[in-house]
């Protein structure tokens, strides 16, 4: 169980996540609603992993991405992608991405992602 | 479906709000290409396509999804946006929204068809692919990529290649073959696969894969990757990178020896992760804690904003009596706990008004699809702007100033702004301007639309007048500007020569002033003929709390609203004159016609004190016996048996259980 950082510019998905994610029994530390904030919240809370929606206002995951890697090498960051964002996600897994998960959502699905990559 | 039925209102909320961004954005590329606007459009039609998946609404993420490959031609420059190509995409917007309402209502889209706009959207990127040979050219490369896949991935069935590097000259760390089988229904196998052979690579140096990354990058994988990997992290740690979720069987063995089919028998792998569950049990208690502090933003339904409203209302009406009870007792000990009730009472009002306010832009939001639709409709070219949508009104002034100002603004396109050429001819541009904006003037909120259209023709309003027998053609002789102009707010009045789809909806500018006045605004027009027109509201920012100067008239109480009032005076009988049928008096060298309100509240022959009240420019003053004092007051509205009444805008309950109705100066004029 892991100290988690929920992404998404949508409190919709953000809700989602987080009773999926509350439910396995993780602890939820932070929300952000953008890159930018997420990049801020990083720094100040440290979780131990991010769930990182890809399209967001202001500054999108990738990009939230690449600067999370920078502060911390060792970030856990798992991509919120849908059937389409192939590339996108690809993307972010070259750029240091350790895992994914699928929209729409699939509680057990997500849990064992991030079981997975809090693992590692 | 079921599960998900708690982020109903939420979903529809939001998804809202990504409804209006792609309406406003798709405006913006309409009138021309904008990378910023297109990534928003882009965002909007992504979140409202996965949201519905994840609530199970799959008419309304088809219909998404469709249109995000349109949107895709669009961002990479394919192809371009037309007015056909704008008309479609706003009427697959307006699909959206009947959808939202149906899920809002508790439905799931599904009663609504959206087939016909799939088709069209399909038949549109039907078009564009065989139009282009760019886009023809994709699904090919795709293929060729796949066959390439398919064929190193049948090489790759035995052991790596021979002329395949065994292993770094000079590097002494093990070498291990490792075959990865993701998961047969993971979604996206190469992405899969990808950040396996990526974990792989943060713990060694990578000598081959098959399919390479670049391979597994660019194409699809059906599913399995071999890796030669150099590594001295153990055979157990390799393993537990390249297994993952999704991932079937990981099979390793040291180079050389072949990876058989046998070894790998585990399915995905139990260790790592009870591993994990395990090491992570002791914290299970902590998130109960943590949670708490999140919750920063609430949303709250209105409804339940509306009762709050309702008991801090009745809270001022008590706190008056109260009030009144200690006065008449003089209880001096309940005088001071009052003094403090009264002060949270004032700080939640205060409150209570404050988080019942939103932005203008609520409503503005809307308005540039309804310029763009109208204009279209009648060929003219209109350039639409919009200042101080940020300004903030109470809730329910907000709902009822939405359908006067889509017809104000229909009225300034459709009536107003002229065609193009005529335009020309007049030495005007063929674009016309219209501009709604608005801010906060000390105790009321203006909003003006303005347009550089024809302006009101002061001769055919009159004509007009006269034809509908209005006015008689010697009143129509007799009418200056403002007066011609105040016809057009007549019952029944329209000067449009035909109905139309737009404007002519049976819906005069009566009706509009009508609105406004039951928001206790007020409407004005200025007017040149050639120049344009400005049309002004008056808006009270709340309407349910008002300060008021409680007054007799012939006996009976009734309250004016203080910032009406401009002036309280002595009632000097022997300074009236008449002056046509107008009583009158003179004050302060200023003739000041007197309403006497006999009529609604009884013939009073003891009047001691003029109150004289302002409307606009306009001052009037009414004789009272006496003025009883000052007080907040919440103005109940009329109910719909009494119906509304011109000069009463409400009733109010005071201190000692009175009801006493409130003046509306506006109307009383």
């Amino acid at each position: 169980m892991g100290k988690i950082l929920i992404v998404d510019d949508t409190l919709f998905m953000r809700t989602l996540l987080k009773n999926i994610l509350f439910t396995g029994g993780h602890t939820i530390i932070g929300e952000a609603g953008d890159g930018s904030e997420a990049v801020e919240k990083y720094k100040e809370l440290k979780p131990d992993l991010v769930t990182m929606d890809v399209v967001m206002p202001k500054m999108n995951g990738i990009e939230a991405l690449k600067a999370i890697k920078a502060l911390d090498p060792a970030a856990r960051v798992v991509m919120c992608t849908a059937v389409g964002q192939e590339q996108m996600v690809k993307l972010a897994i070259k750029t240091g991405a350790r895992g994914y998960i699928v929209k729409p959502f699939q509680a057990p699905k997500v849990l064992e992602e991030v079981k997975n990559v809090l693992a590692t | 479906m079921s599960e998900f039925e708690a982020y109903r209102s939420l979903f529809v909320a939001e998804s809202r709000e990504n409804h209006e961004n792609l309406v406003k954005n798709l405006l913006i590329i309409e009138k021309g290409s904008d990378p910023e606007a297109i990534g928003e459009i882009f965002r909007s039609i992504h979140t409202l396509k996965g949201a519905s998946a994840s609530m199970g609404f799959a008419h309304l993420e088809h219909l998404c999804h469709t249109m995000e490959d349109v949107f895709q031609l669009i961002r990479n420059g394919s192809a371009a946006m037309t007015q056909d190509l704008g008309n479609l995409l706003l009427s697959c917007s307006d699909m959206i929204e009947e959808m939202l309402d149906d899920i809002e209502g508790g439905g799931d889209s599904s009663s609504l068809n959206p087939e016909e706009n799939i088709t069209a959207l399909k038949a549109w990127l039907g078009g564009q692919q065989s139009g282009s040979p760019a886009a023809g050219a994709t699904p090919a490369g795709k293929n060729v990529v796949t066959k390439a896949a398919a064929a190193a991935e049948k090489s790759g069935k035995s052991s790596p290649e021979p002329e395949q590097p065994a292993a770094i000259p000079g590097d002494s760390r093990p070498v291990f073959d490792i075959r990865i089988i993701v998961a047969n229904e993971c979604l996206m196998k190469d992405v899969r696969a990808l950040l396996a052979v990526n974990n792989l690579e943060s713990l060694g140096t990578i000598l081959f894969s098959n399919p390479t990354k670049d391979q597994l990058d660019e194409g699809t994988c059906d599913g399995t990757v071999l890796v030669r990997i150099a590594s001295d992290a153990g055979e157990d740690a390799l393993k537990t990178a390249a297994q993952g979720s999704e991932i079937a069987a990981v099979e390793i063995a040291p180079a050389g020896t072949p990876v058989s089919e046998g070894t790998a028998a585990s399915p995905v792998g139990p260790s790592p992760a009870n591993g994990g569950e395990k090491s992570g049990t002791p914290k299970a208690a902590a998130p109960v804690q943590d949670k708490a502090r999140e919750v920063k933003n609430l949303r709250v339904d209105i409804h339940q904003l509306d009762h709050i409203m309702n008991l801090v209302e009745d809270l001022v009406i008590n706190r008056g009596r109260l009030k009144q009870i200690a006065d008449e007792h003089k209880i001096k000990e309940m005088d001071e706990a009052i003094g403090m009730v009264e002060r949270s009472v004032a700080d939640l009002q205060n409150l209570m008004m404050t988080i019942r306010m939103i932005p203008l832009n609520h409503i503005f939001n809307r308005l540039p699809r309804v310029v763009r639709d109208v204009a279209q409709y009648d060929g003219k070219e209109v350039e639409f702007v919009i200042e101080g949508g940020d300004t903030e009104l109470d809730r329910s002034v907000m709902d009822g100033l939405n359908d006067p100002l889509l017809h104000l603004i229909r009225n300034a396109v459709n009536h107003g702004i002229e065609a193009p050429d005529v335009r020309e001819k007049a030495g005007k541009p063929r674009k016309g301007f219209v501009r709604l904006s608005a801010h906060r003037d000390r105790d009321n909120v203006i909003i003006e639309l303005s347009d550089d259209g024809a302006g009101i023709n002061v001769e055919k309003v009159k004509n007009k007048a006269v034809e509908r027998g209005l006015i008689s053609k010697e009143q129509a002789a007799g009418l200056n500007t403002d007066d011609a102009i105040e016809l057009l707010f007549q019952p029944g009045f329209s000067t449009a020569d035909k109905i139309t789809d737009i404007s002519g909806r049976g819906v005069g500018l009566d009706v509009v002033r009508r609105a406004i006045e039951s928001l206790k605004g007020t409407v004005r027009v200025e007017s040149t003929m050639g120049k344009g027109s400005r049309f002004e509201l008056l808006l009270p920012p709340t309407m349910a709390i008002v300060d008021v100067m409680i007054v007799r008239i012939s006996g009976k109480r009734v309250a004016i609203p203080i910032n009406s009032i401009i002036e309280v005076a002595n009632f000097q009988k022997d300074a009236t004159h008449q002056i046509g049928k107008n009583e009158t008096i003179l004050l302060r060298e200023e003739v000041i016609q007197i309403s006497r309100l006999d009529d609604m509240f009884g013939n009073s022959s003891d009047c001691t004190v003029l109150v004289v009240v302002q409307y606009q420019k306009r001052k009037c003053s009414v004789p009272v016996d006496v003025v009883e004092g000052k007080q907040e007051v919440v103005v109940k509205p009329l109910s719909g048996f009494i119906g509304n009444i011109r000069g009463i805008s409400g009733l109010t309950i005071l201190g000692d259980g009175d009801v006493v109705p409130v003046l509306d100066v506006n109307t009383m004029m």
